[in-house]
């Protein structure tokens, strides 16, 4: 079949069961929000362990009333370690000063005397590290004799990928439900035109047309409909995203020191192309049972 | 029919003037034993051979349930034979997988009793969707719409919506969609069944015009005033037998007979009896040798 043909049958197709269509693709698009959503959400977490695991850190507190000298033999012996990558030593002046610097606290906070906060020394270590290594480092660094307690903030790593595996889970168990959906939601509506069509459809195969050129317009049709879900859909979030996006930028900057980002590129090609492909096989698997005249 | 080079459909020697190949001088349709089972203890067709010689005009008659539209049914292969043979141009019809199904029917043109035309689209679009079918360029489309509406009486009328024309014009539309594609065998079932005595006479006109082209022509009808005022050879069904293959009602038993036809003995009423010209042509026998002329 001819590509204009088959262009033009199909147009002709959307012309006719125009209301139904746009009925279909608003709740397609529904669908693919959430899945949109989950993905948005999950970038935003991606960028956040990222930004976290490169600026991996451990802090070394030191002992009440340590000698000088044993601070600066720690410190030589830390900066030699392959691990770390650069030794930072706070006084308990400067940890107050810095808290007070990146925390909006009250003024009841900001009466604290500096000795609430130990003075340390801050690790930058190198990327790449493997947790287990720190560990092991940390437990041989707390054996010191000038150094009270190490915090490697693994807790709140292992918390993020636990957060962000189950982010994954669950954008993936979405995805196939949305996909589901679409393809449910797309075979009905295909159902639902070939029904009203099933005179045009007959007299296709009565004049020889073949299973295929039956077949292709109502592909298009599906195909158009995925298309044009996952486009509204990734419109409707872009816009939201840009409302809410200074919002968003000061509280998540705040909290997490990143700012919010959108889909990147890649994701929202595939998200149009996903629900373009899913269109087209929803098309094609309802059409199967009506093509025997 | 060939474009680029390809043959968009295979059996295009069967088209009337077509005459280089051998298989040209076989019948264009040959029953040969054929038995149509739909249910278990009832045969719709038994025994039934016929041969159809090429550029013959045929009516198919006899009351309702005899088997007429299942035997034009078994040629385009909306059922299959349970027993015996199909040939059409020599080839076994019930042999043909359901991909080859197509391109048998663009050989031949089928006119329905209901018209099956698509009322929402327009005249020229009925027509055309057989040659588009066909991959034919929009611009020998348009032309030979416009030759055969003008053929069916329809000249002018591309543009008008079928919903909007009579029965009688519907089925024009019917026709020309038809014979546009110049096909060897035109099955018509009971294509004056929803028209009035002038329509229907008009109608037969147009399949007879459409005959003296040199198109084989199977009519299937009960209504024995429209087979009386014309001298063809007339197929008679009863019990899904095949009771008289001979030509013209004026040869019958009773053709003097000048009453109104809904008061005269009906050709499938009739039954075998010596000398009267009339004989089963079920089982063995072949009705072509039976023909008087």
């Amino acid at each position: 079949m001819e590509l204009k043909t088959l262009i033009g049958r199909a147009k002709r197709g959307l012309r006719e069961e125009l209301r139904l269509y746009l009925v279909a693709i608003t709740s397609l698009s529904v669908a693919f929000l959430c899945v949109a959503g989950a993905l948005l959400a999950l970038t935003n977490l991606s960028a956040l362990a990222e930004r976290w695991g490169q600026s991996a850190r451990m802090t070394v507190y030191l002992r009440d009333g340590a000698q000088a000298a044993d601070v600066a033999q720690l410190r030589v012996v830390l900066e030699s370690l392959p691990e770390v990558r650069e030794v930072e030593e706070l006084s308990s002046e400067d940890a107050r000063a810095l808290f007070l610097q990146h925390a909006e606290v009250s003024a009841d906070l900001a009466a604290l005397p500096p000795e609430v906060f130990p003075p340390s020394l801050e690790l930058s270590l190198a990327s790449g590290i493997a947790p287990a290594r720190v560990d092991a480092m940390a437990a041989r660094v707390a054996q010191l004799r000038a150094v009270e307690d190490v915090e490697t903030y693994r807790g709140w790593f292992d918390r993020l990928d636990s957060l962000l595996s189950a982010g994954r889970g669950l954008a993936g168990v979405l995805a196939l439900l949305v996909g589901l959906c679409v393809l449910a939601v797309i075979g009905n509506t295909i159902r639902l035109a070939v029904a009203r069509r099933r005179d045009e459809i007959e007299v296709l195969k009565l004049c020889g047309a073949t299973d295929a050129f039956v077949r292709g317009p109502f592909v298009v049709e599906g195909t158009f409909q995925g298309f044009a879900a996952a486009v509204l859909a990734v419109l409707v979030l872009l816009v939201g995203f840009m409302t809410l996006r200074s919002e968003l930028d000061a509280s998540l900057a705040a909290l997490t020191g990143i700012r919010a980002a959108f889909l990147q590129p890649w994701m929202l090609i595939a998200l149009v192309l996903g629900g373009a492909l899913i269109g087209a096989a929803g098309s094609a698997l309802s059409l199967r049972r009506y093509l025997t005249v | 029919m060939a474009r680029d080079g390809k043959v968009v459909r295979p059996f295009a020697f069967f088209r009337a003037g077509a005459q280089s190949d051998s298989r040209a001088n076989r019948p264009i349709l040959a029953f040969e034993d054929v038995y149509k089972y739909f249910r278990k203890d009832q045969p719709t067709l038994r025994g039934v051979n016929l041969v159809i010689e090429r550029g013959e005009f045929c009516f198919v008659t006899g009351p309702s349930g005899a088997g007429k539209s299942t035997l034009l049914q078994l040629v385009y292969r909306k059922h299959t034979v349970d027993a015996g043979r199909i040939l059409f141009a020599g080839r076994d019809v019930a042999r043909l997988t359901s991909g080859s199904i197509p391109f048998l029917r663009r050989n031949l043109g089928i006119v329905f009793q209901d018209f099956k035309v698509v009322k929402h689209w327009t005249v020229f679009e009925n027509v055309a969707v057989a040659l588009e079918i066909l991959d034919m360029p929009p611009r020998l489309v348009r032309a030979r719409v416009a030759e055969a509406l003008e053929r069916v009486g329809l000249a002018g009328r591309g543009d008008d919506r079928t919903e909007s024309l009579s029965g009688g014009e519907q089925q024009r539309v019917a026709i020309a969609r038809a014979i546009v594609t110049e096909p060897a065998l035109i099955l018509a079932d009971e294509p004056t069944g929803n028209l009035d005595p002038h329509l229907a006479i008009d109608i037969l006109t147009l399949f007879e015009e459409i005959h003296a082209t040199g198109t084989t022509v199977l009519f299937a009808t009960h209504d024995h005033s429209l087979i009386g005022q014309r001298d063809h050879r007339i197929i008679a069904l009863d019990d899904g037998r095949v009771l008289e293959a001979r030509t013209g009602l004026r040869s019958w038993p009773g053709a003097a007979d000048t009453r109104p036809a809904d008061v005269r003995p009906s050709v499938a009423d009739a039954r075998p009896h010596e000398g009267s010209g009339l004989r089963v042509v079920a089982g063995s026998s072949r009705s072509g040798s039976s023909r008087t002329g």
